[in-house]
């Protein structure tokens, strides 16, 4: 259509995929909620879940291969790429802001304390907990994190992972490095020890989860703490799928030093994900534990 | 450690969010600032207190329901017609049985209120002026003017101006009510639980539970509950047992709450506090003269949100004292309630303020 | 805004649509459930707008019907009928009670988030940013649709939370501000999930509109249209998209925290646990007071649209009138804790939100007068849109100037939470951003339909509305003032007599809102064709430069603006 276009945007053609993608959000969120219920909703939440992720994992799949696909057609002129540019920075702070909740969230544990004494069943894996509001003495119990909490050393597995993902964040701007001259070996063997290294992170990160020494549930530390690991290490994950994505576009030689929007956002995203880890690092693992005796 | 931590936190985190809880100051976490003597909040509610998330709501409290809720030695009190309690087509606030709800009342109604009426009137007049003057047939070429610096300049000066003279009286107003209460206060302390409060008097041992009265030909009513009556109060305001307080001393009331949060607020008497779990709110409350004052719970806390009201009977010190007889406390050894409340000058302002805080 | 005309004339040309390509529309499904042109995207928003707008209205009927005397007239009879719906029995009246909470719920959330937003945003922003900008399209047209469809199933996912379990009884009672703990271990049952998705999807929408909107106003404005030429309800949308980019993501990692709350045995507003039930209240207010004005600053930039148009006057203080937008927008986010006051905030805080929040009233007293000194000398002519607009104007005064009174801390200890706060919302919403959506849609529906709305049904509705929602809404400010607590199904007969009368109001508005649709539907059937600038020479901006309806895609030869 457009035939008299006479300007270098984007008129796009209609497309089925944004409904598809509705609906299939939908199905998915509805699938939760019924998991999240069994006695109302019987057992079937996983399925119904299940179809809708599938739904949305599709939706995303045909929407960037139309992305892909008009790039190759040409469609993304320089002020095209702009936009691109645009949205993936709105986006990244969007995304900056959806994580200063989490952190807000563990200002206000670690600063106003309350007190709690716990015990921890390294065997059951509960939580005794003593609330003493209201009590004598409460308010020389008020301690962050609570009296009898274990935590992890800040510097052992933290650590090494803040290493590993600095250490990442060097070796894409190698792969940009390289893209930018042309060097498409170079670019494959950045991306992928990218890559190998976010994997690694993921893999320590899940391996200090199962050894924690305080359980998600039940006791504020627990669950902000691993909501907002969590969530990181949730963006860890989707930074590394993207750089995967780019990786195979560049077996393909999809990108070129002129053009090449599609690693970039990638990149950013993976910066982004970095700067968080630091973060997280500096104000829940070593600020935020601070005091408490280490679990070894 | 503890030095270290905050070292680290006021060089990194002047982030907002920190901000807006750092001035919730809290005893436990500011131990250094706080004056011994003004701030354990939560030393004070020891007596009666309960891990928040556990306070049972003990029905055995009740005592055996008189048809009026009179004990021995004691009347519950009727109401005035107009005084504590809403009336038809009123329009405007309640009147006020508190000094500073006098006060802040005065502040509304003569400043405020005026101010924000001539505010409307004035942009109504401007836009009546616009009508006749700037119509299209009376003004049929229209002028170009799209700058005045004079004009633009004075309509942002005197709207600082009147925002500058709102702020005074309204800051100070703020200060005013955060007077902690001293030390020989009356403490009282209502916990709001879904869905009626509990009322714990720390110093004379008292607790009880106040529910709301139903009416005669309520088919709702439980057979041994007991109606209401006029003497109570206006319907679905009066309850079975009544906060009683002594009028013209310092109260030190206290809110938590056991389930959800509510809020404990009686209009006549300026106060409004959210009972929160897991928090003790405090505030003072001095009532001038004796009385009844009714309020209802005001924080959305489920179904029956709108069925927990509260019932404030302001006695004299001495009959107060007969109340607590007849309730089976008794009155604290030394500081009687009908000592002077001039007792504890405050001298600490700034330390102290941290008491109305949250002690989480 | 003098400045804006269009030199180039080629674009012009579009008016005749006979067999032009660039008026070549897709079929019937593909154009409607597919689309990707920005004005088809508005239409479907400002449909699904007025849908929302009539459950939500009607909802607020049903709750004026309930509180139009004392006692509990219809709840339980509504209750027993819903029960029905999903198979249950006679209500109890712990079900009718909560039902009372599940109406009021509804209420705030369709009218915010699918009535409001949707219309000025979705539809108006949607249809006059790219055109007012001088683009032929949005910048990423896929996206818009699906920001379009994700509020639809958000809605649905609302509406089917009221046919599940809530606590209760049926539906979600949390009130529009959804509270912990009432929300999480207060309210058992899958309703709440239900809407707190509902809230995930609708957030979703909105932060992947915004993007699109400052990418669209920053990138795609036509040659000579510097940001400082910009129509101001161009700028109105671009900070309003700043808001709902940097709010929405906090409100979604908050009710986040409740599902995890409530589902997975987190301790964030557990207080047993360590959990601070306030922490959600900082959290939401942080996004909730930047949604007020995420609500009033696109009718903020259509006033000024109409203002100027029916003066035949440039906008008076262009530049002052941007950026006290921006200020708005600015403030807006250090404010949140007004809503607080009576949460036990230490004094100084409240002293710092009470100043802060008083700020506000100046830029935006720089936009009233900045209106009032466009219409001062010039040549007005009071069509339905300018009436709507005046009305506005002095309607959200109104609301304003309350808003002054709750921000002062120590007033607030009385008002907050009583019915004088329902008042000032209502002025500042109902009164103030739905007339000026109805404005916008006097003003644009012509351009967007080609067809011209009935004057006289226009001020007949005007008015009808005008006097109904001030009889409705003013008394509320007495029943504030003398104690009456929000959220209640029930109260005291003292309250009885102002309730009556707000009720009537309902009426009185009901029956303008019933002829604002009859001159819709007379108008698409029977209007009067309408031509390209229907507004005359006051209407300088470049819609009006365009056949009316415009081609399907405009601007395919941008206009060069001088
Ligand atoms: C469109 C939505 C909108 C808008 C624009 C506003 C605007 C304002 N609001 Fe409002 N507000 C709401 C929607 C809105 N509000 C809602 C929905 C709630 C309740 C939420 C809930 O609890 O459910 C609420 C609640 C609310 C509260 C909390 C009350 C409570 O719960 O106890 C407060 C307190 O400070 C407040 C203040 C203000 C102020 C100061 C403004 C200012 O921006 C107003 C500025 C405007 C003017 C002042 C008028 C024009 C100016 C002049 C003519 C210049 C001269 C004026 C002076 C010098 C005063 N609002
Ligand atoms: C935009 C927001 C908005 C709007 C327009 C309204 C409109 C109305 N509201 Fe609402 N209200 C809220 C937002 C709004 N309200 C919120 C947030 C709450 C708090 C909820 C809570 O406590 O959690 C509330 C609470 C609330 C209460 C208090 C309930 C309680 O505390 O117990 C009451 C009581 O009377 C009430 C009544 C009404 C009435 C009679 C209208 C009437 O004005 C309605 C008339 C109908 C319309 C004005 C719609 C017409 C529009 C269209 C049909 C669409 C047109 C579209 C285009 C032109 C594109 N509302
Ligand atoms: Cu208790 Cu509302
Ligand atoms: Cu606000």
């Amino acid at each position: 259509m457009a035939g008299a276009k006479n300007h270098d945007y984007h008129i796009l053609p209609p497309s089925i995929t944004p409904l598809l993608g509705s609906v299939t959000a939908f199905i998915m969120f509805f699938g939760l909620v019924m998991m999240f219920q069994p006695k109302v909703f019987g057992t079937y939440g996983s399925l119904v879940f299940g179809a809708g992720l599938i739904g949305v994992l599709y939706t995303f799949w045909t929407w960037w291969s139309d992305v892909i696909n008009e790039a190759h057609a040409g469609d993304h002129t320089p002020v095209v790429q702009l936009h691109l540019r645009y949205g993936m920075i709105m986006f990244i702070a969007s995304e900056v802001m959806f994580f200063v909740g989490w952190f807000w969230a563990w200002f206000d544990y670690s600063l106003f304390p309350v007190p709690l004494e716990v015990a921890y069943d390294e065997v059951k894996h509960t939580f005794d907990i003593t609330n003493l509001f209201g009590q004598e003495g409460a308010a020389a119990a008020s301690q962050f994190p609570a009296k009898g909490l274990e935590v992890f050393d800040a510097f052992s597995l933290p650590l090494l992972n803040t290493l590993i993902l600095l250490c990442s964040g060097t070796t894409v701007t190698w792969a940009h490095h390289a893209l930018l001259h042309g060097d498409r070996k170079g670019l494959i063997n950045g991306l992928w020890v990218t890559i190998i290294l976010g994997a690694i992170f993921s893999c320590v990160q899940a391996y200090e989860y199962s050894i924690a020494p305080f359980p998600f549930a039940g006791l504020n530390y627990g669950t902000a703490f691993f909501m907002a690991t969590g969530f990181h290490g949730f963006h860890v994950i989707v930074g590394t799928i993207f750089l995967a994505v780019c990786l195979g576009r560049a077996y393909k030689g999809h990108f070129t030093p002129q053009q090449h929007f599609g690693f970039e956002a990638a990149a950013w995203y993976w910066h982004f994900v970095d700067v968080v880890w630091l973060f997280l690092f500096v104000v829940v693992y070593v600020w935020g534990g601070w005091g408490a005796p280490v679990h070894s | 450690m503890k030095v270290m931590k905050k070292f680290i936190l006021a060089c990194g985190l002047l982030a907002l969010p920190a901000l807006a809880h750092a001035q919730e100051a809290n005893p436990a976490t500011v131990p250094a600032t706080v004056d011994a003597k003004a701030a354990p909040v939560v030393a004070q509610a020891t007596a009666a207190a309960e891990p928040a998330a556990t306070a049972k709501v003990d029905a055995a409290a009740k005592p055996a329901a008189s048809t009026d809720g009179s004990l021995p030695g004691y009347t519950p009190m009727k109401p005035t017609e107009g005084v504590g309690m809403p009336t038809a087509k009123g329009i405007d606030f309640q009147d006020q049985y508190s000094d500073l709800g006098v006060r802040a009342k005065q502040m509304n109604n003569n400043l405020l209120l005026p101010i924000i009426v001539a505010i409307s009137l004035f942009v109504l007049a401007l836009l009546f002026w616009v009508i006749v003057r700037f119509r299209r047939s009376a003004n049929p070429t229209p002028s170009k003017t799209t700058h005045n610096t004079t004009i633009e300049v004075l309509w942002t000066l005197v709207p600082v101006i009147i925002l500058l003279v709102i702020a005074y009286p309204s800051l100070t107003l703020l200060a005013a009510q955060f007077k902690p209460a001293p030390k020989e206060a009356v403490t009282i302390k209502a916990t709001g639980n879904q869905w009626n409060w509990t009322y714990t008097y720390p110093d004379h041992g008292i607790d009880f539970t106040s529910n709301m009265l139903k009416e005669k030909d309520d088919p709702t009513r439980a057979k041994d509950d007991r109606p209401r009556t006029d003497n109570d109060g206006p319907e679905k305001l009066a309850v079975d047992q009544r906060m009683v307080v002594p009028a013209g001393v310092p109260l030190r009331i206290q809110t938590t709450a056991s389930d959800v949060i509510h809020a404990f607020a009686v209009p006549s008497l300026w106060f409004k506090l959210d009972a929160v779990p897991g928090r003790l709110n405090e505030k003072q409350l001095i009532i001038n003269k004796p009385g009844v004052y009714f309020g209802q719970c005001s924080e959305l806390c489920g179904a029956l949100h709108g069925f927990m009201p509260i019932t404030v009977e302001a006695l004299p010190p001495e009959k107060f004292a007969a109340w607590v007889a007849a309730k089976g406390g008794k009155m604290p050894g030394s500081a009687t309630p009908a000592a002077p409340a001039a007792a504890a000058p405050v001298t600490n302002d700034k330390a102290a303020a941290p008491a109305a805080a949250p002690t989480k | 805004m003098s400045t804006i005309a269009a030199t180039a004339n080629e674009f012009q040309a579009h008016g005749d649509d006979h067999a032009h390509d660039a008026d070549h529309k897709p079929a019937f499904f593909a154009r409607w459930f597919m689309s990707t042109n920005h004005k088809d995207i508005g239409t479907l928003y400002l449909i699904f707008a007025i849908c929302a707008g009539i459950i939500g209205g009607g909802i607020s009927g049903m709750m004026r019907w309930e509180l139009a005397e004392p006692g509990i007239q219809h709840l339980t009879a509504w209750a027993s009928w819903h029960n029905g719906l999903v198979g249950g029995g006679e209500a109890t009246l712990n079900e009718a009670y909560h039902m009372w909470n599940v109406l009021i719920t509804a209420h705030g959330l369709i009218m915010v988030f699918f009535m409001v937003m949707p219309a000025i945003i979705g539809g108006f922003g949607n249809w006059f940013v790219p055109i007012m900008i001088g683009a032929p399209d949005m910048a990423f047209p896929r996206m818009n649709n699906i920001s379009f469809w994700l509020t639809v199933v958000a809605f649905i996912m609302l509406l089917g939370s009221s046919f599940v379990p809530g606590g209760s009884g049926y539906g979600a009672g949390t009130g529009w501000t959804v509270y912990a703990p009432l929300s999480t271990s207060g309210s058992v049952g899958p309703a709440v999930d239900m809407a707190i998705f509902s809230l995930h999807l609708a957030g979703a929408a909105s932060i992947l509109g915004a993007i699109n909107f400052i990418t669209t106003i920053f990138n795609m404005r036509a040659p000579g249209m510097t940001i400082h030429k910009m129509p101001l309800f161009v700028w109105s949308v671009l900070v309003t998209a700043f808001l709902l980019l940097l709010a929405l993501p906090v409100l979604a990692a908050a009710i986040t925290m409740l599902l995890v709350d409530r589902n997975f045995g987190g301790a964030f507003f557990d207080a047993a646990a360590g959990g601070d039930p306030v922490l959600y209240q900082h959290l939401f207010w942080f996004f909730g007071h930047p949604e007020v004005y995420i609500m009033i600053l696109p009718g903020f930039g259509i006033v000024s649209q109409i203002v100027s148009t029916f003066s035949r006057k440039p906008v008076f203080g262009y530049l002052g009138m941007a950026y006290a937008m921006v200020a708005i927008g600015v403030v807006g986010f250090v404010v949140w804790a007004h809503h607080m006051f009576t949460t036990g905030l230490s004094v100084d805080m409240k002293m710092y939100f009470t100043a802060a929040t008083m700020v506000i009233a100046v830029p935006t007293g720089i936009k009233i007068f900045s209106w009032i000194a466009t219409m001062w000398g010039g040549s007005v002519s009071f069509k339905t849109p300018m009436v709507w607009a005046m009305g506005f104007i002095f309607m959200f005064t109104v609301g304003g100037v309350t808003g002054v009174v709750l921000a002062n801390g120590g007033l607030d200890d009385n008002l907050h939470d009583t019915y004088y706060v329902v008042a000032h919302f209502h002025y500042v919403l109902s009164l103030g951003a739905v007339f000026s959506l109805f404005a916008g849609f006097y003003y644009w529906f012509g351009k967007m339909s080609g067809r011209h709305l009935n004057e006289f049904l226009g001020h007949l509705h005007f008015w009808l509305f005008f006097i109904g929602v001030n009889v409705l809404f003013f008394p509320m400010h007495f029943l504030g003032n003398q104690g009456m607590p929000r959220r209640i199904p029930d109260y005291n007969a003292a309250f009885a007599y102002w309730n009556q009368i707000a009720s009537y109001g309902y009426v009185i508005m009901g029956v303008g809102v019933l002829v604002f649709f009859a001159n819709v539907f007379w108008s698409l059937l029977a209007g009067r064709k309408a031509e390209g600038n229907y507004w005359g020479e006051g209407a300088t901006t470049l819609e009006w430069t365009l056949s009316s309806p415009p081609p399907f895609h405009q601007f395919e030869t941008l206009p060069v603006v001088k």
